[in-house]
């Protein structure tokens, strides 16, 4: 079994696909895909900031000082436009002959003269999530509310502080009792399981098409199983160069994990990042590690049966795919709103490694429980290297 | 040494091959959800002898000699290798069994001298006992310049030498070879020739499958022929031509192979 372990090991070391996929994935693309997309969201957000919106304002008469202040805006240019409906708003907005219009009440100055509450409408297209028109357009138009409001409160003989006292009878302040850890590892916990486990799976991948499927294609397979070598350990020899080979790429990742966040938290000086990273220990990194084992064990077993099975590399190839769905499924269910960690999901293979992984990042793990998760998965592992050593010895599997 | 006595094999028919069947071979073999790949398939062969395996494409030589080789087990019949029944001392037959199979059976990312020590290791060899067999055999087929070279950077000449040191490293009493020359130049067909006549003069038995009747001539003691999954003769080539009043090795080989599809 030994022979059989080292030898695949040292063919993997060989093969650079097998290398892309454990150490330079992990290590560099996930940071750089990080980097990319944090610069291309921040010069879209840029570009949306200094925007200047083209605007038309309906009924423009019946609220002067607002139309003056618009006008007067750097944010904004006006666009004469005669809109006499909703759909001529709509179409203009779609042609991009202009950004936002704001429909000023016919009664705006009769409403507002006899202390009703006066009701008018802006038009934008908000599908952009970086959208800045509402903003944009609410800094104008809360200036003019808010001075209306004083003339009003004048005429009343009111303060503002009376005002807001009548308006908000009682506070609520709220006070979160979870430290700063906690709510990121709230927010960090949903994600960063799913990196971590989906990068074991894609770490192990390549090399168990490679290990099954590729063997049996180049023939080496056939001259392995004419050795004295037992069927059992050919199978436990595979199993473990693929186990390991998604271990390290869980080990790479957490370094790469460990070392980004301290660079960005160092140098980008990002307090957050810094807080976060100081308050975790090397215990922490080491039980994600320690639960990331099991989990490249039920990989192993569940990729290299369907390796074997394969006729060929590219047919394992293609049944690759439905099976990341079915690594994938397990991630998603544990990243639920309100699903937590008790002993009946500790008992869920991967969805549990998954919870525990965010209340480890949390700070909140219940150190029983690991030792759940750390049995049911080890149960699982061992269910995929008995079904693997089943379907080894399957002739209809292995010469199909 | 070596017989095969009455040994049938079939194998469950995908719905693949199934549906290939149905439109594209009208083969009897076939049934509703099996092939029957070998139908009580028997020869012999004993020290010292070459035996040339013959027989069209799908005959069933290829199953016969990873039945041979226990690489498959089969329905029924039984192999006896130097008294070891195969099928039921599978792990003690395998050290006496060298297996060349159509593909070279090389991991193309380790180097020749790599590949070769690998199995030598897993057919339970010390350090000592490889150094001690590899030096002649590497001169033998003359692999000692390119021995660390990567197999991937060999051409098939190389790579198919690099393979039969692999397959005979572990000084095994019997050799398979499933068409041992076929694609190769003549030098490299010149050199696998020339093993098989050195391993025949050492006492050891070779049992190979060929379409080269020239090489049958040169070097085969005995014949066996399969056609359609039956065994349809065994024999020397004299008693080959003798039955089929043939002189001609070709002809006489074409007149075996019609005579058993009339009956």
């Amino acid at each position: 079994m030994w022979q059989i372990y080292l030898k695949e090991l040292l063919e993997l070391v060989r093969d650079r696909k097998t290398l892309f996929f454990i150490i330079a994935l992990p290590l560099l693309i996930f940071p750089v895909i990080f980097a990319v997309m944090g610069v291309v969201v921040a010069n879209v957000a840029m570009d949306e900031q200094q925007k200047v919106l083209k605007y038309t304002l309906i009924n423009a008469d019946k609220a002067p000082k607002f139309s003056q202040t618009l006008f007067y805006h750097r944010d904004f240019t006006q666009i004469d436009l005669s809109l006499n409906t909703d759909q001529e708003i709509k179409q203009a907005i779609q042609n991009g002959q202009i950004d936002v219009v704001i429909k000023v009440n016919q009664s705006h100055e009769q409403n507002i003269a006899n202390n009703q509450k006066d009701n008018w409408q802006i038009y934008f297209n908000g599908a952009s999530q970086l959208n800045s028109v509402k903003s944009k357009v609410d800094k104008v138009f809360l200036q003019y509310s808010n001075t209306l409001r004083q003339q009003k409160l004048a005429e009343l003989s009111l303060s503002e502080q009376q005002y807001e006292r009548l308006t908000t009878p009682i506070s609520l302040e709220v006070i979160n009792t979870a430290d700063q850890r906690e709510n990121v590892g709230e927010q960090v916990g949903g994600l960063l399981p799913y990196l971590l486990i989906v990068l074991c799976l894609t770490g192990a991948m390549y090399p168990a098409i490679d290990l099954g499927a590729g063997e049996k294609e180049r023939g080496t397979l056939e001259t392995l199983l004419l050795t004295p070598i037992s069927r059992i350990s050919i199978v436990l020899g595979k199993y473990l160069t693929i186990m390991t080979t998604g271990i390290i790429t869980a080990l790479i990742a957490v370094f790469s994990l460990s070392l980004w966040s301290f660079i960005i938290g160092e140098f980008a000086n990002i307090d957050v990042v810094r807080e976060v990273f100081a308050s975790f220990t090397a215990s922490d990194l080491l039980l994600i590690l320690l639960m990331l084992v099991p989990v490249s064990g039920i990989f192993a077993g569940l990729l290299l049966s369907i390796s074997i099975y394969a006729r060929s590399f590219k047919e394992a190839q293609n049944y690759m795919g439905p099976v990341s769905m079915l690594g994938f499924f397990p991630i998603m269910v544990a990243m639920l709103p309100g699903i937590k960690l008790d002993w009946l999901w500790s008992l869920v293979p991967i969805s549990n490694v998954a919870l525990a992984i965010k209340e480890i990042l949390k700070g909140t793990i219940d150190y029983t429980m690991l030792i759940y998760i750390l049995m049911s998965s080890t149960v699982f592992a061992i269910l995929s290297i008995i079904f693997c050593v089943y379907w080894f010895k399957k002739e209809s599997v292995l010469f199909r | 040494m070596i017989s095969v006595v009455q040994v049938s094999k079939s194998f469950t028919l995908s719905k693949e091959a199934k549906k290939q069947f149905l439109h594209e071979s009208h083969d009897e073999r076939q049934q509703s959800n099996h092939f029957q790949a070998l139908k009580k398939v028997s020869f012999s062969c004993d020290r010292g002898q070459v035996l040339g395996l013959l027989g069209p494409n799908g005959a069933g030589k290829t199953t016969t000699l990873r039945i041979l080789a226990s690489a498959l087990k089969p329905d029924s019949g039984e192999i006896i290798v130097d008294g070891i029944n195969v099928i039921e001392n599978a792990r003690v037959a395998k050290e006496k069994i060298g297996f060349l199979s159509t593909k070279t059976g090389l991991y193309s990312r380790l180097t020749a001298k790599e590949n070769i020590e690998y199995f030598a290791k897993l057919h339970g060899m010390s350090g000592q006992q490889i150094a001690q067999y590899s030096e002649p055999l590497y001169q033998q087929l003359g692999i000692g310049s390119y021995l660390h070279r990567r197999v991937d950077t060999l051409s098939s000449g190389m790579t198919q030498k690099i393979s039969i040191a692999r397959a005979v490293i572990h000084q095994p009493e019997i050799i398979v070879l499933d068409e041992p020359t076929t694609g190769l130049d003549i030098m490299a067909t010149e050199v696998i020739l020339d093993f098989i006549q050195r391993y025949k003069a050492q006492g050891k038995a070779v049992i190979f499958s060929t379409h080269h009747l020239d090489e049958v001539a040169m070097l085969a003691d005995k014949i066996a022929i399969i056609n359609q999954g039956s065994s349809c003769f065994d024999g020397d080539i004299r008693q080959l031509q003798e039955q089929t009043q043939c002189h001609d090795l070709r002809a006489a080989f074409m007149q075996m192979l019609a005579s058993t599809e009339n009956h």
